[in-house]
C-alpha cells in the first residue's frame, strides 16, 4: 500500500512526466497543427514524394517500383541535361553582373539624392507592381527579332544592325537576366536603401574630421555597414537563379536548341511534355542538392565572424576578470 | 534647387563637399543616372500600354510610329468582350481573398506558435520549415499535381487558397514581429486565463495590424499574379485566373480566329491596370515593406 502510493506520487515516473508534458502543451501543439498540415500537405510530403519517385520506374506520376539510379543515369545521358546544367552557371554569371550589381549601385546612389527622392524611388519600384507572366510576355514583344520591331528600329536609327535578340544563343540568357532585373531590382534597391539610411551619421562625420575622401568614406564607412546586406541578398539571388523558369518557358521555350533551358524548366518538360515523372523528379532532387550545398558552403563562409564576435568576447571576458 | 544641396548635413556627401564644384557635377551625374533608371523602369510599360492600341500592321511598320493612327477604345471593348474578361477578373479575386486569409490566418496562428507558446518539440518544425525554405516549390510540382488529384481538388480553387497558408518567407515575417512585442503583453493575456487560442485573435492580431498589411500585400500580389499552379488545377476555362487565361492565350494564340498579338497587347495592358491602381492606392505600404524584408520571389 506504501509502495504503490509512493509510485502514484512519483513526480519522476514516466506517466507522470507524460501526463505533465501533455498537459502544459497540449493546446501549442493544437495550434501549430492546421498551419503544420499544410505545410505537410504542400511542401513537406511532396519533397519526400519527389526523392522517391526520383528512384522509382515510373507509371503516370505515380511510382511502380524501384529502378535504383536508372533515372540519374538518363538523365545524365540527355544532352539537354549537361546544357541545362552549364546554363545555370550562365545564369548565375549574368545575374551576378546584371542583377546582384545593378541595384546596389542604384541603391547607394539613391541614398545621396535629395532632389525627386520619393518620385525616383517609386519609379524604380514600379516594375516590381507587374505580374511576372506580363512582364514576361510584354519582354518578348520588345524583344521581337522582326527587324520592323520596335527595338531593331530603334538599332537601325543608330546605325547598328538588327540583332536577332532571344533566338540569338549568345544574346538569350544574358536577355532573359536583363528581363528579370527590370521586373526586380526595384525591391533590391529600396533593401539597400533601408540598410544605407540606417548608417549612423556620426560615423561619417568621424570619417570627415580624419580628412577621409568621398571614395574612402565609401570604403571605409559605406560597404562595411551594408555588408551584411550585400552578402544576404546575394546568396538569395545565386538561389533564385536556381529557380528561374516562367521567363524561359514564355520567351523562349528553353531554345534556342537549348540555349536557355533552366534546370526546373527542364524537370517541368520532362514531366509535362514527355510525360516522364522518374526523370523530373530526379533533376529536381540534383537541382535541390546544389542549392543545399551552396547553403552550406555560404553558411561555413559566414562563420568566421562569429567566430570574431566570440574571441572578442572571450577577450572581454578575461579582462573582466582581471 | 541649389538650396536643398546646401542644406544636405547627412549621407557621404554633404553641403561641405558641394562647396567644391567638382562634386556638384557628381551630384548632378548621379541625379540623371537616376532619372535614365526611372525612365529605363516606366518606358516598357509605356510602349505596351500605347502600342496596345495599334493594330497588327502597325506593329511592326517601317518607319516606325511610336503611336497608333487612333486611340480607339473600342479595340479595348472589342478584346473585352470577345474573351468576355470578367469572369477571370472576378475568378481572380476569388482566389486572391482566399489567398490572402489563408496567409494570414496560417502563417500568422504558426508563427505565433514559433515565437510566443514554444509547446515541447517546436524547434523541430521549425527546423523543418526552415530547411524547405531555400528549396523551390517548383520543384516538386509533379508529386504536389498528383496530390491534388488524389485529393480531388482539381479543378477547385481550395489548393491556390491553401498554399499560401504554407508559406516560410511570410512565417518568417510574422516570427520575427511578434518577437518585438512586448512580453507582458502576452503574460497579461495569460493571467486572465484567456485561452491560446482566443490570445491569438484577442491581443496578437489587434497588435498585429502593420505586419498583417505586409504579409497581405506582398500575397495579393504573389496570388494576383501566380501562374504555374492555378493552371496546372485549373482547367475549366470558365475558372481561370487571369494569367492563366494570358498565358493559354499567349501558348494557342494561332488557333484562335482573328487574334493575332496586338490583341494579347491590349489583354496585357487590362491585366496590368488593377496592379497599378493597387500600386497607386497601398504605394507608401507597398514600398516601405518592401524594404522590410528582402523580398526575392
Amino acid at each position: 500500500m506504501k509502495n504503490t502510493n509512493k509510485l502514484l506520487c512519483d513526480r519522476s515516473s514516466v506517466s507522470y512526466k507524460a501526463k505533465r508534458l501533455f498537459k502544459r502543451n497540449w493546446s501549442g501543439w493544437l495550434l501549430m497543427l492546421p498551419g503544420l498540415l499544410l505545410f505537410l500537405f504542400f511542401v513537406w510530403a511532396p519533397l519526400a514524394q519527389n526523392v522517391v519517385l526520383s528512384f522509382s520506374e515510373t507509371k503516370g506520376f505515380e511510382s511502380v517500383g524501384f529502378n535504383n539510379f536508372e533515372n540519374y543515369t538518363r538523365v545524365f545521358h540527355d544532352p539537354l541535361f549537361t546544357k541545362a546544367l552549364l546554363n545555370t552557371f550562365k545564369y548565375i554569371f549574368w545575374s551576378i553582373i546584371i542583377g546582384f550589381l545593378v541595384p546596389i549601385f542604384l541603391g547607394l546612389l539613391l541614398s545621396e539624392v535629395v532632389h525627386l527622392k520619393s518620385f525616383i524611388r517609386l519609379g524604380i519600384y514600379f516594375p516590381s507592381i507587374v505580374s511576372g507572366i506580363a512582364v514576361v510576355i510584354m519582354w518578348s514583344y520588345l524583344l521581337d527579332p522582326n527587324p520592323g520591331a520596335v527595338l531593331n528600329q530603334l538599332l537601325s536609327a543608330l546605325g547598328i544592325p538588327a540583332s536577332q535578340f532571344l533566338s540569338n544563343p549568345k544574346l538569350t540568357i544574358p536577355l532573359i537576366v536583363v528581363t528579370m532585373t527590370w521586373r526586380g531590382a526595384g525591391g533590391t534597391v529600396l533593401v539597400y536603401l533601408s540598410a544605407l539610411q540606417n548608417i549612423d551619421n556620426s560615423q561619417y562625420e568621424a570619417a570627415r574630421m580624419d580628412g577621409a575622401g568621398a571614395m574612402s568614406r565609401i570604403w571605409h564607412v559605406t560597404l562595411p555597414h551594408i555588408k551584411p546586406t550585400i552578402r544576404m541578398l546575394f546568396i538569395l539571388q545565386i538561389i533564385s537563379v536556381f529557380q528561374v523558369f516562367y521567363e524561359p518557358l514564355v520567351m523562349t521555350s528553353g531554345g534556342p536548341d537549348g540555349a536557355s533551358v533552366s534546370l526546373l524548366l527542364l524537370s517541368y518538360q520532362y514531366a509535362f511534355k514527355s510525360f516522364d515523372a522518374g526523370a523530373s523528379a530526379a533533376t529536381g532532387v540534383i537541382l535541390a542538392v546544389i542549392i543545399i550545398a551552396l547553403t552550406i558552403v555560404y553558411l561555413r563562409l559566414s562563420k568566421p565572424k562569429k567566430d570574431k564576435v566570440a574571441r572578442k568576447w572571450r577577450k572581454y571576458a578575461q579582462t573582466s576578470a582581471k | 534647387m541649389l538650396k536643398r544641396l546646401q542644406s544636405k548635413s547627412s549621407g557621404i556627401l554633404t553641403a561641405a563637399d558641394y562647396k567644391k564644384v567638382g562634386f556638384r557635377i557628381v551630384y548632378w551625374v548621379i541625379l540623371f543616372i537616376l532619372l535614365v533608371a526611372v525612365l529605363t523602369a516606366l518606358i516598357p510599360v509605356l510602349w505596351l500600354f500605347i502600342s496596345s492600341f495599334k493594330d497588327a500592321s502597325e506593329l511592326t511598320s517601317t518607319p516606325y510610329h511610336l503611336f497608333p493612327e487612333a486611340f480607339s477604345l473600342k479595340k479595348l471593348a472589342e478584346v473585352w468582350n470577345m474573351l468576355n474578361f470578367w469572369q477571370y477578373f472576378l475568378n481572380t479575386i476569388i482566389v486572391v481573398v482566399g489567398a490572402v486569409l489563408c496567409s494570414v490566418v496560417f502563417n500568422g496562428l504558426l508563427a505565433y506558435v514559433f515565437a510566443i507558446v514554444k509547446p515541447k518539440g517546436y524547434k523541430i518544425f521549425f527546423g523543418l520549415v526552415m530547411a524547405s525554405y531555400m528549396i523551390p516549390a517548383l520543384m516538386s510540382i509533379v508529386p504536389l499535381y498528383q496530390q491534388i488529384i488524389d485529393f480531388g481538388l482539381i479543378n477547385t480553387y481550395i489548393p491556390l487558397w491553401f498554399m499560401f497558408g504554407a508559406n516560410a518567407y511570410y512565417l518568417i515575417m510574422f516570427k520575427n514581429y511578434f518577437e518585438s512585442l512586448p512580453k507582458a503583453l502576452f503574460e497579461a493575456a495569460e493571467m486572465d486565463k484567456c485561452g491560446k487560442f482566443r490570445a491569438f485573435f484577442k491581443v496578437v492580431i489587434p497588435m498585429s495590424r502593420p505586419i498583417i498589411g505586409v504579409v497581405a500585400i506582398f500575397t495579393m500580389t504573389a496570388a494576383w499574379s501566380d501562374f504555374l499552379l492555378p493552371y496546372l488545377v485549373l482547367n475549366d476555362d470558365s475558372m481561370m485566373t487571369v494569367m492563366v487565361k494570358i498565358y493559354n492565350i499567349q501558348s494557342t494564340m494561332g488557333s484562335i480566329d482573328g487574334f493575332g498579338p496586338d490583341k494579347l497587347l491590349m489583354i496585357l495592358t487590362i491585366s496590368i491596370l488593377p496592379q497599378i491602381v493597387i500600386f497607386a492606392l497601398f504605394q507608401k505600404q507597398i514600398t516601405g515593406s518592401s524594404a522590410a524584408g528582402a523580398v526575392k520571389e
